[in-house]
């Protein structure tokens, strides 16, 4: 009997560990983060924008629940060349980005604001969002001008970069619809 | 409660069923000798979801879609050669019998692992929002989920006592009708990480497969748990037209006993499936039931602007005030007595995230509706996060007053 239990003990032990070596030399990298593209590099007068999802995160402060998300929806923001002081391929901050995901029936599946936010790639607009039905979807970012969020730039001539918010959002907010995103909830 | 009651029966079921009836069925079919060797695979697969929880939790090392893919295709192949070698070896010595139930071994291992291990990641999930293990809610959530561990656990046993009642053959067919079910599962789900990744080009057929699949996620649990019950009435009609021969009436009380039993399993097997149905139907709708937001109280509105007397607030309770604009949309915005403060927290009820989708108050505490965050109520008023949204106000004579002006600015948040 002694022997039966020692035998079972060991081989459990034994696919544990063979199990846990295993995933552990599976990958280096940080193989549970990996960004899944909904469209890349998209140009909107100086911004680049491009779209992923994954996993739903906790952030903090106030926002770690994660129990009721499907996903992590994200905009990676970074600025195009352009005459208003911002770095190419810097993050653009003050920005309001609104979301609309709407499903192949015309309906809006899930709509808001994203959060600024960072993760270990940086900082972008993100939120968590349900979106648990299969479907193709459409899906918008509206975004604002971050004068709305009291950023100013220097209009002078002497300090100024040459451009101001009103040149490109003079018009109103910029906006992307990318259609026909073939979403399929994940198990993360 | 009910959601996690409902989540762990929803993630265990399947599993249960797989594990009970392979168990049984190798009893059956091949003897209690290679039985062994499954109830070494079940303890492997219970340390291995254990490793595999911890390492989800505590690494970044796990890329769930990843695995899972392995996961099905040796699970398909090792049901593959397990048919085969069920067919070469199933009138060989003890010694050849091993063969298919290694690959049975492996299907429960890599089963339990994919359903087990989330389960067990269950307390980290829910102590990301809890301060304490002993906290109430810690305990609910988490004695809703040990009732669905319970529940399946029970499915599984009577899955077990009915795949080793079976004929032989019998056994074998049901066995393999859910190995089919779970392998059509498996494929669709394979290509829903396919595509979404990219690894194989777009493909409006297989998309189509894996949309289905995945909208209908409940179904195949479903046709496991047809599958169980279907083999549990064939037992009881048999068991109540039982007529083996006896030579003695010792002989004859062992039969009794045996048909006793498999009557007890049987019935087992469909009270309990009736009631993980019931689960992932009646309490699944339940646990999913929208929260019907507390009714708009009236208010006066002098000057441009709402008029909210303190003692129509003063209770520490959610109150919800309202302004309809000339276009029939009403603004809503919601006024609490901050806790031990005679402050007052006041917002739009709609939050930059989740839009209009309002805010109630469960246990003393302020919830949103959509993402279900819970509210630190001293920093109602504030911006960031999931707050309400931040409106202009002012106090004046024990009344607070809310500018219509201000509220016009939001007309677009609410439809």
């Amino acid at each position: 009997m002694k022997k039966r239990i020692l035998s079972i003990v060991l081989a459990a032990a034994v696919s544990m560990f063979c199990f846990a070596g295993f995933a552990m030399a599976a990958d280096d990298q940080a193989a549970g983060f990996t960004e899944i593209p909904i469209f890349e590099d998209e140009e909107l007068a100086f911004i680049n924008l491009s779209a992923v999802y994954f996993q739903p995160v906790p952030m903090a402060p106030g926002q770690e629940s994660i129990e009721d998300f499907d996903l992590h929806l994200e905009a990676d923001i970074a600025a195009l060349e352009n005459d208003l002081g911002y770095g190419v391929g810097d993050w653009v901050p003050y920005l309001t980005v609104d979301y609309k995901v709407v499903g192949s029936n015309g309906e809006v599946a899930a709509e808001g604001s994203f959060m600024p936010m960072a993760a270990s790639d940086g900082p972008h607009y993100g939120a968590n969002i349900k979106l648990p039905e299969a479907d193709t979807y459409s899906i918008t970012f509206t975004i604002h001008s971050p004068a709305e969020n009291g950023y100013l730039i220097h209009s002078d001539a002497e300090t100024g970069p040459g451009g101001v918010l009103e040149d490109v959002f003079g018009d109103g907010n910029l906006e992307y619809t990318f259609e026909g995103w073939d979403y399929i909830p994940q198990e993360w | 409660m009910l959601k996690y009651l409902v989540d762990a029966t929803l993630q265990l079921v399947a599993m249960m069923i797989i594990v009970g009836m392979i168990l049984g069925f190798v009893r059956n079919y091949f003897g209690d000798k290679p039985g062994k060797l499954i109830q070494i695979a079940v303890l492997a697969g219970v340390l291995c979801a254990a490793a595999m929880a911890v390492m989800k939790t505590v690494t970044n090392k796990i890329d769930t879609g990843g695995w899972n893919l392995w996961f099905y295709y040796i699970s398909l192949g090792c049901f593959l050669l397990f048919l085969v070698s069920t067919v070469l070896f199933c009138r060989k010595k003890v010694l050849h019998s091993l063969i298919p139930c290694i690959f049975l071994g492996v299907i429960i291992v890599i089963q339990m692992v994919y359903a087990l291990a989330d389960f067990f990641v269950y307390p980290h999930t829910i102590m990301l929002t809890e301060d304490s293990l002993l906290s109430t809610n810690f305990l609910t959530k988490m004695s809703g989920a040990l009732v669905g561990l319970i529940v399946t656990l029970i499915v599984g046993f009577s899955a077990n006592a009915v795949a080793k009642a079976l004929k032989r053959g019998e056994s074998l067919f049901f066995l393999c009708l859910i190995l089919i079910t779970v392998s059509c599962r498996q494929v669709a789900a394979s290509f829903s990480t396919l595509l979404t990744r990219r690894i194989i080009p777009n493909n409006h057929t297989l998309f189509q497969i894996a949309k289905f699949s995945s909208n209908h996620s409940s179904l195949f649990k479903y046709i496991c748990l047809g599958i169980l019950m279907a083999a549990a009435i064939l037992l009881l009609i048999r068991s109540l037209r039982e007529n083996e021969p006896y030579s003695n009436p010792a002989q004859r009380r062992k039969i009794i006993f045996k048909y006793r039993m498999i009557r007890r399993w049987s019935t087992t097997a469909l009270i309990f499936s009736v009631i993980c149905i019931l689960m992932m139907t009646v309490i699944y709708g339940i646990a999913n039931r929208e929260v019907e937001l507390s009714p708009i109280e009236d208010c006066e509105i002098e000057n441009g602007a709402l008029v909210i007397p303190f003692e129509m607030v003063d209770d520490g309770h959610l109150h919800r005030f309202g302004y309809e604009t000339d276009n029939g949309v009403v603004i809503r915005v919601i006024v609490i007595q901050k806790p031990n403060s005679s402050s007052y927290g006041i917002g739009l009820d709609a939050c930059d995230i989740c839009g209009e989708t309002g805010y109630y108050e469960k246990d003393g505490q302020v919830v949103c509706n959509l993402c279900d965050v819970v509210m630190n109520i001293n920093t109602i008023g504030f911006k960031g996060g999931c707050n309400p949204i931040v409106i202009d106000y002012t106090i004046e004579n024990g009344r607070i007053l809310i500018p219509v002006e201000g509220l016009m600015e939001y007309e677009s948040e609410f439809k």
